[in-house]
Parts: structure tokens; sequence; C-alpha cells
């Protein structure tokens, strides 16, 4: 990791930007001209050696950095500071992780799958134009590529004819049968979310775990308001079918 | 109705409880809830369920989870760097894969080493016999099999060249008009022109032992131009290189430039003497080394573009000929290609070409003649002239009455080219 420096003499900031090995001078440029106020003129360099003869700058504090918001991070790493990707990771790995272990419920399957979003938004995250807020932009990767990933499994059972999900409705019924003291209630819960198609299990999670808004869940699956209503209304419909003893018993 | 009234209820109550709904809306859902207890229940229910997927477990914070993602990272900057069809991953395998197919691959090689050799062997000659049987049963062959100094020296004074060893054969060029050549074959024609042998040339002109040398190659390479210039092949097809006319005057020229005022009078008058279709004349009277006036020698090989003519059509075309390694194989088997260049030359002049109508045009402002006994072909080609204005020694035509005398008694073969002479001189 290369360190970030950062000069607040006279009020401003200036934060050194290394060019990275692999970026090219038309994109240096293309970032360069997209480059918000706040993001200094600072003179760009890819090598390290005059990184360090800044001496008059103070050294780059990471702390700056994790209070920097999404917008500011997005900028400094389209100017060409690739490492500030590091703080944007950080601030939603958590949220990327229980989005899609809601989804999937499967702990070993949810990092590899989380790298690959923070991969593909990674790549894309150059041509980012400020149009949504990052989360939801970053949610609408997760979503995207957890249904391709739904799609990949449904392709393998169809192969391996397997009927995974008339397989957990009937061990739900089965689970939902005993005393209710014997209940494992998330774990009901989780089984009913399995139950539901992709694209009402998707919208009741944005809603119910992760509290998103019906807006934002709209942008985040990219459909209508309308659609996301009546989704996130006949998820709930199906969940309470599903889970019907545990609604009456609560 | 009644599901879509339940669905739409749904929805209603799905949004009230999570708050969404407007003042008006959220008023009639609470009025409808004092009245109906299934609507009721229906609310508690889905805010139960908004309790239960809130209270729903979270994954514990991973604090490696940055470390692992950047060694994914650079593991993937490397596949975008790769540029192997597979991913590195994979090199092991594939090395290991690969190393085996070599050594079978080997195993075999040595293993039936005799047997490849022999088949290597057996398909290299197969492709020399392919290469020897296009060359030597090639559709074209030289007319002019071996033009030496003596036969030259002819060409280049006369514009006439024996087609076989009998001499009655000749080869002509004649510029008494102003546009275009003529190529004739045929029976019955016989020039009126006397040959002169180089002893004769040199008793005569005298030319000193480096004008010798001079002119022995000039003579050396237009023999092997003119060898390389006229080709006959099956089916009566004929093959003339289209600048072959010119070389006649240019070599007079040449020949001219390396003598010496007193020599080049004398060169005049054999030529005279002999009825020769050039004269030479001076245009100044400067002086020089002899090797620095001659202009323009004939390059060898020339261009492969060639006239083609057959007994249907006559067209311009390419044709790429090694003509050294052809010669080299006519040597080789020179009773066989002399046998069928003979045969070819019959046929063409036998029978294929007289049915060609009289003046009969063609493409390309070129026309064919056809007579009794004989054809000709009429080519439009640019002159010297202006290479002649730069040459202190200018070679002209020599006026003639008559130079071919079709119709005499000797049934001679005469290939005559010369520079659009009237239709009488060429048809009988």
């Amino acid at each position: 990791m290369k360190s970030i420096e950062i000069d607040e003499r006279g009020g401003s900031v200036a934060i050194p930007i290394p060019r990275a090995d692999w970026q090219s001078e038309n994109e240096r440029f293309r970032i360069g001209v997209r480059a918000r106020s706040f993001v200094p003129s600072f003179p760009r360099t890819n090598d390290a050696d005059s990184m360090t003869n800044h001496q008059a700058l103070p050294k780059p504090n990471a702390e700056v950095l994790r209070k920097m918001d999404d917008e500011a991070l997005i900028t400094t790493f389209q100017s060409g500071d690739l490492d500030v990707y590091r703080y944007l990771v950080e601030r939603y790995q958590e949220r990327i992780r229980n989005l899609l272990f809601s989804i999937f419920r499967d702990r070993d399957f949810i990092d590899d799958l989380a790298q690959e979003v923070f991969i593909k938004a990674y790549q894309a995250l150059p041509h980012f134009r400020f149009e949504a807020s990052f989360y939801t932009w970053l949610y609408r990767i997760a979503v995207n590529k957890s249904r391709d990933e739904l799609r990949k499994k449904k392709t393998r059972r169809f192969f391996s004819f397997q009927t995974l999900d008339e397989g957990i409705e009937k061990e739900l019924n089965v689970r939902l049968s005993v005393q209710p003291e014997n209940r494992d209630t998330q774990e009901l819960v989780a089984m009913g979310l399995k139950t539901l198609p992709e694209k009402f299990r998707t919208a009741v999670v944005l809603k119910d775990i992760e509290g998103l808004s019906y807006e934002e869940i709209a942008e985040v699956m990219q459909c209508e308001l309308g659609t996301v209503k009546s989704r996130i209304s006949r998820a709930r419909a199906m969940l309470r079918k599903a889970l019907k003893p545990l609604m009456e018993e609560v | 109705m009644k599901k879509m009234n339940e669905q739409k209820l749904d929805a209603l109550l799905s949004q009230y409880v999570d708050g969404v709904l407007s003042e008006q809306e959220a008023q009639q859902v609470e009025s409808l809830l004092a009245v109906d207890t299934s609507a009721k229940q229906k609310v508690v229910e889905l805010k139960n369920l908004k309790r239960l997927l809130a209270l729903q477990p979270k994954l514990n914070p991973d604090i490696g989870f940055w470390t692992r993602f950047s060694v994914a990272m650079e593991e993937q900057k490397e596949e975008e760097h790769n540029l192997l069809p597979f991913p590195r991953k994979f090199i092991p395998a594939i090395t290991v894969m690969a190393t085996a197919i070599v050594v079978i691959i080997g195993t075999l090689v040595i293993q039936n080493r005799i047997q490849l050799k022999q088949f290597l062997s057996t398909k290299s000659q197969a492709v020399r016999e392919v290469y020897e049987k296009n060359i030597l049963q090639g559709s074209l062959l030289p007319l002019f099999s071996k033009v030496d100094k003596e036969h030259a020296l002819q060409f280049s004074l006369f514009g006439t060249l024996p087609l076989d060893d009998k001499s009655e054969t000749a080869f002509r060029v004649d510029e008494q008009s102003e546009k275009g050549y003529r190529i004739e074959v045929g029976n019955n024609l016989k020039s009126n022109t006397k040959s002169v042998t180089f002893d004769r040339f040199v008793a005569e002109v005298k030319p000193s032992v480096k004008q010798k040398k001079i002119i022995d190659s000039l003579l050396e390479l237009t023999g092997r131009r003119i060898e390389s210039s006229v080709l006959i092949g099956e089916n009566n097809t004929l093959a003339i290189a289209p600048d072959l006319p010119k070389l006649n005057r240019l070599m007079v020229t040449n020949i001219a430039s390396c003598l010496e005022p007193l020599q080049r009078v004398s060169f005049e008058r054999l030529l005279e003497a002999n009825n020769a279709p050039y004269k030479v004349t001076v245009k100044s009277v400067q002086t020089g080394k002899a090797g620095n006036y001659v202009q323009n020698i004939p390059k060898f090989p020339q261009g492969d573009r060639f006239v083609i003519i057959t007994p249907d059509t006559m067209m311009y075309s390419q044709i790429h000929i090694d003509f050294d390694s052809l010669k080299r194989q006519m040597e080789e088997n020179f009773a066989v290609v002399g046998v069928r260049r003979a045969a070819m030359l019959k046929k063409i002049i036998a029978r294929e070409f007289q049915r060609v109508p009289k003046n009969m045009h063609f493409p390309m402002t070129n026309q064919i003649f056809g007579g009794e006994e004989f054809f000709s072909v009429e080519i439009n080609a640019p002159g010297e002239e202006d290479n002649q204005q730069q040459m202190r020694v200018v070679v002209q035509p020599r006026f003639r009455k008559q130079i071919f005398t079709p119709g005499m008694p000797n049934h001679s073969t005469q290939m005559r080219i010369w520079k659009d002479t009237a239709s009488s001189d060429i048809t009988p």
C-alpha cells in the first residue's frame, strides 16, 4: 500500500495521487478533468521515491480518509489514488456480506461472492457518475451478482435433478409442526425466505432486513416503485403463509 | 375480483405497516381495521413478520476481509495481464501435459524415423517430379532455344533470326511506318536481306579489342533476351514480349555508339551494302570513351508481360517463368524439348492461324491477319523517340521499297516484326 500524504496548510488539503502502473495516460487525463474541487492540484507522479521528497507536506492520515464521505473517496479514486478503495470496502463490506447472507444463507459461499462484488465495483468505479449514491450502486452490483448466482444454482440443480426448493418447503413444514418451545424461529424465518422466488426474496430482504426505502429498492433492483411495493407485499404474503404457525404463535 | 381485492388490501396493509401511506390512506386503513378483524390480524402478522426479519442474525464482522480481498485483487490483475488463453492456475497442469505430449511425439518419431525419412523422401521426389513436369511439359516453351553471337548479330543488323538449324526461318524488324509493330509467322515468306557474320563485321569495321569485348557482351545479352522473349505453347499459343521489336534498333544504336567515327562510317557502309533496315547518322562530332555511349542495354530478364496470341484471341498477360531454371532443364532434355517445340511451331503455322479472318479486329488496338500459309499480328507499341533524341548516335529506318517477298517457292517459315507496314507487305 502506498502512503498518502495530506497537506492541510492554509486550509487546503493536498493529496499526492500516484498513478497506478496499469493506468493509461488517457485515463489519467479523463479522470483529471472529472476531478472535484476538493481534490488538490498536487503534482501527480508514479515515482514512489518522489513521493517521499515532499517532506514539506504532512504524511497522509488514514483517519482523515476514513472520515471522508463516499463521494470524496470515489473522486479521489477516480483522480488516480486507487488505494482509497480500501476505505470504501471497509465501509461497506459488512453490509454487502450481510445482504448476500440474507439472500443465500450460506456463510462459506458469502465471502467469495462479496469479493466478486467488490472486484466488480473496483472495475466499474472509474465510470461511476454520481447519479446514484454509492451504496445503492454497490447494492445493485451485489443484487445482480446474487441473481446471476441464483440462476447458476438453478441451472446446476436442473442438471443434477435436484428439487431443492421443494425440499426446503417440506423441511420447513416439518420443523413448524414441532412444539413451539423446540422451534428455532430465526432458522425458520431463514428457511421461509429461501422458499421465495429470487425477485421477491431480494425485495423483502432489502426492505425488512437491510432497511432500504422503497425508492432505494427501486433503484437497486432497477424497477418501478409500484413494482417494488407489489413485490414486497406479495413476498410478505407468501412468508406469512409459509410461516403461518409462527405468525399465530407470535 | 375477490383475489384482486385481497392483493390490493395486502399491498395497502403492507405499506401501512411500513408507514409509507399518506395521511388520508392511513385513516382509511385504520377505519377498515376497526371493523375488519381479519385485516387487523393481517396487520399483526405483518408487524410480527417485520420484527422477525429484522431480528435475523447478522454475520460477525470479518476483520480479514480486506486482506483476502487485496490478494484476490492482485490475482485478478495478474489474470488481466495474462496473455495465455487459460488462467494462470492451470499453467503447471498444462506444462505437464505439454511435456507429456512432446515426449510421446518424440518417442513416436524416433521409433518410426526410418519410415518417416522414406515418407519425406518420397514426398520431396514427388514435388520435384511435379516441378519438372510443369516446367518441361508446361504449356509454354521458348521458341529460340539457343541464340548465339552470330544469330544475335543477324537479328541486330537485319531484324532476322533463324527459327531452326536449317536457317529457313527469320525474325525481322522494320520501321518504315510510324505506328505499331507487326509480328508474322507463316510459310512462303523470304527476306531479300543478306547475312553478315561476326568475322565479316570485324573485318569491315575493325573494332579494337575493347570495342570487340563490348560488342560481344551486347550480343550475348541480346541473345539471352531473345530467348526469353518469344514462347510457344500447346493449343497453338504464342507469347511474345511486346518490347522485343525495340531491341533491334537499340542494338544497332549501341553497336554504333561503341565505334569511332571512321569505324561508324564503315559500319554504315556495311549496313547499306547488305540492305539493312537501319542507317546510322551522327548527331554531333563529340568523342568519348566507347563504353560511355552504350545506351539502354537491355536488362535480363525483362518484364514478365507478354502478348498472348491464340487462334481465338490476343491479350496481354503476366507470365512468371524462371528462365534460368527452364533453360537448364531444356539443356538437360534438349532432344525432347526440341521435338516438342518443333511440333508446336508446325502446328501453329500449318493450320490454326490460317482460319483467322483477314483484318479481324481484337481488343487493345491489336490486330491479327491471316493468310494462306502465314499469320501476322499487329501490336501498337510506343516508340523510342525520346531516347533517340538524347543519344549522340541516331539510328533511323532505311528506306526500302519491299523487304518481304511472300509466295516464293522455297516454303520457308518466317516470323516477321515490323512497324505498321502497308498491308500489301503482309498480305499476299
